[in-house]
């Protein structure tokens, strides 16, 4: 590895690389705290050619690689092994150009996600996913995981806003993938790139969708008595046939933090779940419909509510959901975020298996979640220095995606597999699923050296042990 | 606003229907359960100013060193994990790429407002550089610079001949770029303008000022007192900043005096680290101004913050007293109303010096100040919630870092349309380096305080 350096220095000046070990300390987690190691080396590329460059170099050496973004992500994805070298992309971060007649944004990997929509706004356009972590994290970590967010119920996820892409691939050779108009032959070679985890190369750079800005929108805020009540609800929205912009919901472990940090949005703290209920289109759909959403919150139990009256309540609305798992801090220092999807119908049965299961090993589960998409986020709060409060936290969490799963549910929703999740794989994946996950992943990555160790369990792929996977 | 106004502003109740206790948590731990307390908006304190961070990473875009190299080790995040592996003995306080991560931060406490789980980022940093200074010592540069500012028969000679030379003009000339030519931009950019249609101000005698000396109670009965905290680099470069002062704050119904014995805040020494000498300085200006007047007034953010937080440096009664007092000019001007001005025809941008808006959570007061002057096309700074790069003798220390940072600074300003003739704000440390960054740039926009320009708005009053 020492003898590297020199060479990843020679590429992109000394100042961005980072080998000290007290530098390598501040990239061992992402926003996940339970998954810690620090990699080998960071290398800071800050143009494309760079990129290329050092992936080369990289393959030439024979040595693993992860790259990153902000290192917002929350399963682990982008962390890399003590033998790993990470490649931190945050520096090529311009929005290099927008179209407003063909409705595309053309942008390196480090740009960030709320930049864009900024960027988009004088056009009255929107870059439409919106992760809650999307004032900090990058559209090149969304396209690896294929980043969700409230308003991919109506929209769709960040695979449905990609039309091109330019990629390194594990070799340091460059492909084309997609066409800008969205509209390409053959295989849907984008779609298969998006949600890769990084383990099929670096998107250099990538091309996006942007919505039109709706020429209406309703947020309302209603709160229950019991989770069941609100899920119930959730359940009847959805089964209404009207598709909100979002629908999401928080319990009141969750809405309290909330509610005690600067960005209180005005829950109201004695409700046992709150929904956010966005409608959004023209002008009479949006009333049409609210009428219709008003009366089945009612319907199932909503004590109160609430609609914005002006974009600054809305937008105060928002930022409470959004920051609600950086909030979590306020219960204690650490923070396990999960993320499953069930089916909506079951909602109500899995949260009430989730609350279940918390209490049984005396943990703090909250939930602030998707609910309109059956994407839920159970987070345990807990203090990692307590070996035993961390064994319960991990039985717990494995308990609960055996819950989801039985539920007719999946193992993640958007936030991936990353090595959180990995050893869940075979929950729902079979031995020959998952043998050809790997087949895939050779035709970009025969070697194995782009984020080894995530996503496909050890035993699936190639034995990978340069330092030892955790 | 309160909590409570908001949960219930705009609610209709539609139905009971509450199937279940809505407590339902009931077997939580304590810390779930002092959270329901929603009257007060302030968390538990934990024993440690970090502990709350949970690594969301929310906190990268507010950091103005991270956003100049996209480097996690010169973010918030990734400083926390530094001063987390620092006091849990992790990492040794010799470690140089610690240290290098931890002095390269501005100290601007941007990712405080911005943290949901409310980390208490700065108290952490003061504790870190504490510990640093003590094993390390200070760097020759910063022992000098400190060392200047804790004597003022060093710092006022020095800063008085520097106004005597900027009096000839020649900053202005040689101002520019290269480490030479930005220095001269910071003094030629303390140089007074006027937009008043009648300059009285100038050449006119110093208006009469009552001392503390003078008997007690003060002269109008009725009228608070202001006692006007000096400071350092305000009270020889900028001079014109502190009559400004008087005068906005005589015309708002103040009775402003003056207090001899007051000496440099301290506040340079805190953030460096050097606690031993910010304590001796806090504690002589304890001593020469607590129970002089109703109020002590700044007009300097950096010096205001450490004044008001006195009380935790001191850690006495008498300092949190005194602490309590302190008020930014724009609070007591703001609080005034203030008096309506006359107009001036004029476009101004605001930008908000970071220990104004993050370490006192002043925010409202100087824009309403500013708003009660007619005429005046007032706008916010794109990105007004950012460091500047000046942070105390920062720009001194780490003069690349603070460039870059300025970089960002200054291409909001250049970019902002229409072209201001004025950027605004309250800090000496922002002017002078916004003042030089523009000069350096080319860029034609002076920088003013604001208490100068609602002083030339009451010289155009009929």
């Amino acid at each position: 590895m020492q003898s590297l350096l020199p060479h990843l220095e020679r590429i992109t000046g000394p100042r961005w690389v980072r080998h000290r070990r007290a530098e390598l300390a501040t990239y061992a987690m992402d926003g996940l705290p339970t998954r810690e190691s620090p990699p080998a080396a960071v290398v800071m590329p800050g143009t494309r050619e760079e990129v290329i460059a050092i992936v080369r170099e990289l393959h030439r050496a024979g040595v693993p690689w992860v790259a990153r973004g902000a290192g917002t992500g929350l399963s682990g994805g982008a962390v890399a092994d003590p033998a790993a070298v990470m490649i931190t992309l945050t520096r090529l971060n311009r929005i290099l150009s927008i179209d407003p007649a063909r409705r595309r944004a053309v942008v390196e990997p480090g740009a960030v996600n709320a930049r864009l929509s900024e960027a988009a706004l004088p056009f009255g356009l929107a870059y439409a996913p919106d992760p809650s972590s999307q004032a900090a994290c990058t559209l090149g970590g969304n396209v690896a995981e294929n980043a969700g967010g409230p308003h991919c119920l109506k929209y769709g996820v960040t695979a449905n806003h990609i039309t091109e892409l330019e990629v390194v691939l594990p070799d340091g050779s460059t492909a084309r993938l997609g066409s800008r108009g969205g509209e390409a032959w053959g295989p849907d070679l984008v779609g298969l790139f998006v949600g890769s985890e990084g383990m099929f190369g670096i998107a250099v750079e990538i091309t996006t969708r942007l919505v039109p800005l709706p020429r209406a929108v309703r947020t309302s805020l209603a709160d229950f008595g019991s989770i069941r009540a609100a899920s119930e609800a959730v359940s009847a929205i959805i089964a209404s046939g009207i598709v909100p912009a979002a629908l999401e919901m928080m319990d009141q472990v969750c809405v309290r933090a909330v509610e005690a940090s600067i960005y209180a949005a005005g829950y109201p703290t004695d409700a046992a779940a709150v929904l956010l209920v966005e409608l959004d289109g023209s002008e009479e759909a949006v009333v049409g419909d609210g009428a219709v959403v008003d009366n089945l919150l009612a319907q199932h139990g909503a004590r109160s509510i609430t609609s914005a009256s002006s974009p600054a309540e809305r937008a105060r609305l928002w930022q409470g959901r959004k920051k609600a798992f950086g909030a979590m801090g306020r219960l204690a220092p650490d923070l396990a975020v999960q993320d499953a999807v069930v089916p909506r119908s079951a909602l109500p049965a899995v949260l009430d298996a989730v609350g279940a299961i918390g209490r049984r090993h005396e943990l703090v589960v909250s939930n602030v979640f998707h609910a309109g998409d059956g994407n839920l986020h159970p987070n345990i709060s807990f203090d990692r220095r307590d070996a035993q409060l961390a064994a319960r936290v991990h039985q717990a969490s494995g308990e609960i995606m055996e819950a989801c799963v039985a539920a007719g549910g999946s193992i993640t929703g958007e936030h991936g597999v990353g090595s959180d999740k990995r050893d869940y794989m075979p929950l729902i994946f079979d031995a020959a699923t998952l043998d050809a996950m790997c087949a895939v992943r050779r035709v970009f990555d025969p070697l194995e050296r782009a984020n080894p160790g995530k996503v496909l369990p050890i035993h699936a792929c190639r034995e990978w042990r340069a330092g030892g996977v955790a | 606003m309160t909590g409570e106004e908001r949960s219930n502003s705009g609610r209709t109740a539609v139905g009971s229907g509450a199937s279940e206790p809505a407590d339902s948590h009931d077997r939580f731990p304590t810390a779930v359960r002092q959270l329901s307390d929603r009257s007060s908006t302030a968390v538990p304190p934990l024993p440690d100013p970090l502990a709350p961070c949970v690594h969301c990473g929310f906190c990268l875009p507010a950091c103005p060193t991270y956003l100049a190299t996209g480097d996690e080790s010169d973010s918030p995040r990734g400083r926390i994990v530094l001063m987390r592996a620092l006091a849990l003995g992790e990492l040794p306080p010799t470690d140089d790429a610690l240290a290098e991560h931890l002095d390269a931060c501005l100290g601007c406490r941007g990712c405080e407002p911005v943290c949901p789980s409310g980390v208490q980022y700065g108290r952490g940093l003061e504790i870190a550089r504490a510990r640093l200074a003590e094993v390390r010592g200070l760097t020759p540069l910063a022992r000098i610079v400190l060392g200047v500012f804790r004597r003022a028969w060093l710092w006022r000679p020095a800063f008085t001949a520097a106004r005597w030379l900027r009096g000839t003009g020649l900053f202005g000339v040689v101002a520019g770029e290269g480490r030479m030519g930005f220095a001269a931009g910071m003094v030629a950019a303390t140089t007074r303008h006027c937009e008043a249609r009648s300059d009285e101000a100038i050449g006119s005698p110093r208006h009469p000022i009552a001392s503390s000396a003078a008997p007690w109670p003060p002269r109008n009965a009725g009228r608070p007192t202001v006692l006007l905290f000096r400071g350092c680099v305000m009270d020889t470069l900028f001079t014109h900043v502190h009559d400004a002062t008087r005068r906005t704050l005589e015309i708002n119904g103040y009775d402003v005096v003056e207090a001899d014995g007051q000496v440099c805040c301290g506040a340079l020494h805190d953030h460096a680290g050097d606690v031993a000498a910010a304590k001796a300085l806090a504690e002589r200006n304890v001593r020469a101004l607590a129970d002089r007047a109703d109020y002590v007034v700044v007009d300097s953010a950096g010096c205001g913050a450490l004044l008001k937080d006195y009380g935790h440096l001191l850690g006495t009664e008498a300092a949190a007293a005194f602490g309590a007092k302190v008020r930014d000019v724009s609070e007591l001007l703001a609080a005034a109303g203030p008096v309506p001005p006359g107009p001036l025809d004029l476009d101004v941008v605001y930008d908000a010096p970071c220990h104004l808006q993050h370490a006192q959570g002043v925010h409202a007061e100087p824009l309403r100040v500013l708003s009660a002057i007619p005429g005046l096309r007032l706008r916010m700074l794109p990105g007004s919630d950012k460091c500047c790069g000046s942070a105390g003798i920062y720009s001194l220390l780490k003069p690349d870092m603070a460039r870059a940072v300025l970089d960002m600074k200054i291409a909001e300003i250049a970019a902002a349309l229409p072209r201001p003739a004025y950027v605004t704000t309250g800090n000496p440390g922002c002017l002078m380096q916004i003042g030089a960054g523009l000069r350096a740039a080319g860029v034609p926009i002076h920088v003013v305080h604001p208490v100068e320009l609602l002083d030339w708005a009451y010289l155009n009053s009929e």
